[in-house]
């Protein structure tokens, strides 16, 4: 070990009175979940997202009978709807639990850090995270639409004749990266944020990740065949009271993440109507608050 | 008056257990005070109820029953760790951040920010010797460093308290004199410590004051020059004692009516008496 020097921590005190809420607190555990993550590398998964983009892409050309754009725009939206999901789901469930492992949670909340702030300052972190991802995935999305439509517009010019040429470019330049995808890849986030959201909400009175992840997807899967199954059991003539109280509550605790589903309409081109947006990411956006704010009841009280 | 820098009543702490009716009592009406200034030393075997005690004392797990204050403000809220540096034992901070960016993160946590806290965190790591380890990666830092690293965060807010679990656990004998040091230091800045070791020579070094905890009871504590004169007896080391001399002072003993209880090796006096008190020979 080197010699200690002459002990000697600068000025007098110099920290402020304490605040109810600081955003610089917050601010330093979301930078620091931020850079956690990025630092652990879970930006490889965007680099699997590449390969699949960019494969099929070339695979499209290759095999494929139908439009090559459309079939790429389903294939690069689905993909960047479960790569974000997935890897909110992976970032968020260990964070916790990881923190509590070890004992740095401790070493943060005796500092005069409220835990409200804690888990704000975290899933902000993550937040920035799926942001990023999404922007990233919606670059590389548009760069490989972008080439591949380049590509149709210079196989068109080479093989079609001229009295029909501007039709056949106008409907390549239709099915490419258009306006009204944005609105698409705004739900993407906002059902990824609040899957993320969920993760935190089970992590923060699980008692192992595997318990959280496991769970965390279960609900998925439910919030994705519950409309379905609502429908069905609901759509028979006599459906007993008790199933109906059952039903309520399945469709009240969990997500119906169907609602979502408007992106594989956007991406055969359906233009969205406003109202429905807003109404989906509404939806998201009251769910994800309502997950916020039960993960903060529970760990406000949980004994650490 | 000033309140005193700690201050538990009554306190006492049930864990419940899964399957089980009756719950784990972990503390049972614990009550003490620590003085502003004081270098306090909490003792016990494993499973005592020390970390129980401080994890309450720093609001991390809720009391069954009675309470905690830091100088005059409840544990039960977060102004009270205003005051606090805590080190946890066997602390493991984020390894992807360096030394530098370890304490600039705790620092922005106490409400520090801009070249306040740069200036602040490079005098701590030089207090603490890291500055040639402040842009080095926590993941490559020796347990040594971790635990001075550690030391340097629990400072970084100015706390009038300082909260040492183990803070020598791990580190080799030159290391724990440095920290040793660094706590005598603190103690002549009047900064109050709570210290948790099983280090007991080392805690007869620096602690003014010192309690016992055994199965979550207090059984004993007060000024450690109070404690161990009290059990003292007389004992004497000597070098070069042929074994007429030693024959003669048995034979002396015996006619002033003294009796020779034990004839051992030397032995640190707080450890005898803490395993006296922790077997209940007291």
């Amino acid at each position: 070990m080197e010699p200690i020097n002459t002990f000697s921590s600068g000025a007098a005190n110099t920290v402020p009175r304490h605040r109810l809420f600081s955003w610089l607190r917050v601010w330093a555990l979301a930078h620091n979940t931020l850079l956690e993550l990025i630092r652990l590398k879970v930006f490889y998964f965007l680099l699997l997202f590449a390969f699949l983009v960019i494969g099929s892409s070339i695979f499209t050309v290759k095999f494929s009978f139908q439009n090559p754009i459309q079939i790429l725009k389903d294939v690069g939206l689905g993909a960047m709807s479960i790569f974000s999901w997935l890897l909110g789901l992976l970032c968020t469930a260990n964070l916790i639990p990881k923190d509590l492992e070890d004992r740095t949670l401790y070493t943060i909340l005796a500092k005069p850090v409220p835990r409200f702030e804690y888990i704000f300052g975290k899933l902000l972190g993550v937040f920035g995270m799926l942001i990023i991802a999404i922007l990233l995935m919606s670059a590389l999305f548009a760069g490989v639409l972008g080439l591949r439509e380049q590509q149709e517009l210079a196989e068109l010019a080479a093989n079609t004749p001229q009295d029909q040429l501007a039709a056949a470019m106008a409907e390549v330049r239709a099915s490419a990266f258009q306006a009204n995808l944005v609105p698409g890849i705004v739900l993407i986030l906002i059902k990824a944020l609040l899957c993320s959201t969920l993760t935190l909400l089970l992590s923060t009175f699980a008692t192992s990740s595997v318990f959280t992840m496991l769970t965390s997807v279960i609900i998925y899967l439910i919030g994705h065949v519950q409309g379905v199954a609502r429908e069905a059991w609901l759509s028979g003539g006599d459906v007993s009271p008790m199933l109906k109280v059952l039903s309520a509550g399945v469709a009240l605790v969990f997500p119906d993440l169907q609602l979502f589903n408007v992106v594989d309409e956007i991406a055969v081109g359906t233009l969205l109507p406003a109202a429905l947006f807003w109404q989906v990411a509404g939806f998201g956006a009251l769910y994800t608050l309502v997950y916020f704010l039960l993960a903060q009841i529970v760990f406000a009280t949980r004994e650490l | 008056m000033n309140p005193p820098a700690i201050t538990i009543q009554n306190l006492s702490k049930d864990f419940a257990v899964p399957f089980r009716r009756e719950p784990v009592r972990a503390l049972c009406d614990l009550s003490l005070q620590i003085a502003a200034g004081e270098v306090y030393g909490l003792l016990g075997p494993n499973g005592s109820g020390k970390s129980t005690t401080m994890k309450i004392l720093l609001g991390l797990v809720l009391p069954t029953a009675g309470s905690t204050a830091i100088f005059g403000v409840s544990s039960k809220r977060v102004e009270s760790r205003e005051a606090v540096g805590f080190l946890p034992e066997n602390p493991y901070f984020y390894k992807y951040l360096t030394g530098l960016e370890t304490i600039l993160f705790f620092g922005k946590l106490c409400g520090l920010s801009g070249s306040t806290l740069k200036d602040k965190a490079h005098a701590l790591l030089r207090t603490v010797g890291l500055t040639d380890a402040a842009e080095r990666r926590l993941g490559g830092y020796s347990k040594g460093m971790l635990q001075r690293i550690g030391l340097a965060q629990a400072l970084i807010g100015d706390p009038r308290l300082l909260v040492l679990d183990e803070p020598t656990a791990g580190v080799d004998p030159a290391g724990s004199h440095d920290i040793r040091d660094l706590i005598l230091q603190f103690k002549a800045q009047g900064i109050t410590v709570l210290l948790c070791s099983h280090l007991l020579s080392q805690v007869q070094e620096i602690c003014d004051r010192i309690g016992i905890m055994h199965q979550g009871r207090l059984l004993t504590e007060g000024r450690l020059d109070e404690l161990l004169n009290s059990h003292a007896k007389p004992e004497w080391t000597l070098e070069n004692a042929s074994p007429e001399l030693l024959a003669q002072i048995e034979v002396l003993a015996g006619k002033a009516g003294a009796r020779i209880v034990e004839k051992a090796q030397p032995q640190t006096d707080l450890e005898r008496y803490f395993l006296e008190v922790t077997r209940g020979t007291h």
